[in-house]
């Protein structure tokens, strides 16, 4: 474990502003204040003076946004003088252990396999994560059910624990060693009693979740995969498929989805390549030039969300692509509800969730 | 900084018309560009769109790429109606090829469906071309009339090449049609191969991809040795974009060939 240090809110404040001389910063802010329903956080590029906001859990965008935005430019070709993209160097904000979790499908499809995607990596090695405790719950997330943790483990350079009139921040790599080393006087060793009362927050924060989600029986990692196989001809595709208007909003939504059309423009002299997300629950995603089409039904389209997530994921990188975010069952106006839809094939299987 | 996506140049360097629907455009590369028999390439109309396709070339022959092209969607259709010395963009070569090394000492049974004998071209040639490394190559090519079947003028020469068994059928005859008549399985009869060293390659539509293997199977082939160049929707080529999976395999990166051992446990493969 890398050294945890602690900074006071307002500190923490002071620093934030600092920060956006250097870098872009992208912090959530309060996207709908209802006292009636659980308020929404959303990822705005924070402005002078706008003051640092803590998020008590993931907002509504997923993470992949600033990394494969829905419409990008993927190259220009045939052009003798290529405008090359200024990169700027990026911080966001109140990324939570789920996005965390997600976001390595995004790396594993576009860092790794037969080729590197470059801008992708770019756009990757330009951004610092700093990370936050969920220190509340949705309704709909239900990460502890993936055994993940509502709090970031990995994968984040800076991680901030709230606690009292401050933060708890971890390094947790050496773009946030260096990020600390380089603002050093914000920041204090943090005291053993910190440590332990952060221990404590978490641990409640984990009871409480598993109060939450343990009525709800839901899937485990263990058993997810075989759902797939074996409940491959069951009628809950068919089922929970009714209510489908193909949207694609649950793939839009998703940290982990990934797949997009690359698609062909002329502005002016210049041809480009385009990168748009594209979604599997679309009638045309599969077909082919001839007419063949191996997704033709919304049944089978829905079914091949669910095993690309469980199946092909557990297959290819060893572990399911659901971070339990709960973003899908949040978009779906048709109230298609990803933890249903697993548990609906686990009873007719019989098999013990 | 390489960029994946970015086409290199191709010079249409002439159109071959094969039949109504496809023709053969014969591509100079601007760039040095290489590639395995029964892997693909992405092919771009500047500034209109991309299809993929498996050339019908000779891999040996290098800077010089046949692509044959059936008019059947929307970039086909526009390649069908553009002319001679238009630049095209290729991307690529993607996924893994024939696996020649296995085919040697083999008898290979090649069975090709319509347009689906443009990559079973590449891969004769490559056979043609170190012969004697092989048993056999006997080659069953089915189209649906005899306008229909690509290739014309090379399959009567293909036929004369020593070790090289040759038939060919069509659905529908017409007046001048003397050979056979019925689906491609009609003439998997009495095969001239030994089934204890023999291989299979299969290219064709989907609805003619599952009863070849089926009748194989029925054969005596083996699973692991029944080839299949698989079509779906490949659009990025690297595994990246999603649109072409095949239960845990991408068909760009994992295939386009695959063995039917590799997919019989997969649902809906001829879909």
């Amino acid at each position: 474990m890398h050294q945890i240090y602690y900074i006071e809110s307002n500190q923490l404040n002071i620093l934030f502003q600092k920060l956006k001389k250097d870098y872009r910063v992208f912090s959530p802010v309060i996207k709908e204040n209802n006292a009636t329903k659980e308020t929404d956080y959303s990822y705005g590029e924070s402005t002078e003076n706008e003051p640092f906001v803590f998020n008590p859990y993931r907002t509504v965008e997923p993470l992949k946004t600033f990394f494969t935005p829905p419409l990008d430019k993927a190259v220009e070709y045939f052009n003798q003088d290529e405008s090359t993209e200024y990169l700027p160097k990026i911080i966001i904000f109140g990324v939570k252990s789920c996005d965390i979790v997600g976001h390595k499908v995004q790396d594993f499809v576009f860092l790794e396999g037969v080729e590197v995607d470059s801008l992708y990596r770019l756009r990757r090695e330009n951004t610092i994560f700093i990370s936050s405790d969920c220190t509340d719950f949705k309704e709909v997330c239900h990460c502890l059910a993936w055994e993940i943790l509502p709090h970031p483990t990995e994968g984040f350079d800076l991680n901030l624990s709230p606690l009292n009139e401050g933060y708890l921040v971890e390094a947790g790599s050496k773009k946030g060693e260096e990020l600390i080393q380089q603002y050093k006087e914000f920041f204090v060793i943090a005291k053993d009693t910190q440590l332990t009362a952060r221990k404590v927050k978490r641990e409640n924060l984990i009871e409480r979740l598993k109060k939450h989600l343990l009525p709800q029986h839901l899937v485990s990692k263990d058993i997810v995969q075989r759902l797939m196989k074996e409940g491959y001809n069951l009628d809950t595709w068919q089922q929970f498929m009714l209510t489908c208007v193909e949207c694609g909003g649950c793939n839009f939504i998703c940290d982990t989805c990934h797949c997009f059309l690359l698609a062909d423009k002329k502005e002016g002299n210049i041809n480009k390549k385009l990168k748009a997300w594209d979604a599997c629950l679309y009638a045309n995603y599969a077909k082919v030039a001839g007419g063949a089409n191996p997704l033709k039904t919304r049944t089978r389209r829905l079914r091949f969300r669910f095993t690309k997530k469980f199946d092909f994921f557990i297959d290819n990188l060893g572990m399911p692509a659901c971070c339990g975010c709960g973003r899908c069952i949040e978009v779906c106006p048709g109230k298609i509800d990803i933890r249903e839809v697993l548990k609906d094939l686990a009873k007719k299987l019989n098999i013990k969730t | 900084m390489k960029n994946i996506y970015k086409p290199k140049e191709a010079i249409v360097e002439d159109i071959i018309v094969e039949s109504p629907t496809i023709k053969t455009f014969v591509l100079r590369l601007k760039e040095p560009f290489e590639f395995k028999t029964g892997q693909f390439v992405e092919l771009t109309l500047p500034g209109i769109g991309e299809a993929p396709f498996t050339p019908s070339s000779d891999p040996n022959i290098k800077n010089k790429i046949d692509v044959t092209v059936m008019n059947v969607g929307r970039v086909t259709s526009l390649l069908h109606t553009s002319s001679k010395n238009i630049s095209l963009g290729m991307r690529g070569p993607y996924g893994k090829g024939y696996p020649l090394d296995k085919f040697e000492g083999k008898d290979i049974l090649i069975v090709g469906g319509g347009v689906g004998l443009a990559p079973l071209r590449s891969l004769l040639f490559s056979l043609f071309v170190e012969i004697d490394k092989y048993n056999k190559v006997v080659l069953r090519y089915g189209a649906r009339t005899p306008d229909d079947i690509i290739y014309k003028e090379s399959i009567p020469r293909w036929a004369k090449i020593k070790k090289v068994d040759v038939a060919t059928t069509v659905d529908v005859g017409d007046t001048k049609w003397k050979g056979n008549v019925g689906l491609v399985t009609t003439i998997l009869k009495d095969l001239p191969v030994d089934l204890k060293k023999a291989v299979s390659v299969v290219c064709g539509p989907p609805i003619m991809m599952k009863f070849t293997t089926l009748k194989l199977l029925d054969l005596g082939f083996k699973p692991q040795d029944i080839y299949l160049s698989m079509e779906k929707n490949m659009s990025c080529g690297l595994g990246k974009c999603g649109h072409c999976r095949i239960g845990k395999f991408y068909t760009c990166k994992d295939g386009p060939v695959f063995t039917y051992e590799q997919l019989n446990d997969i649902h809906d493969i001829w879909e």
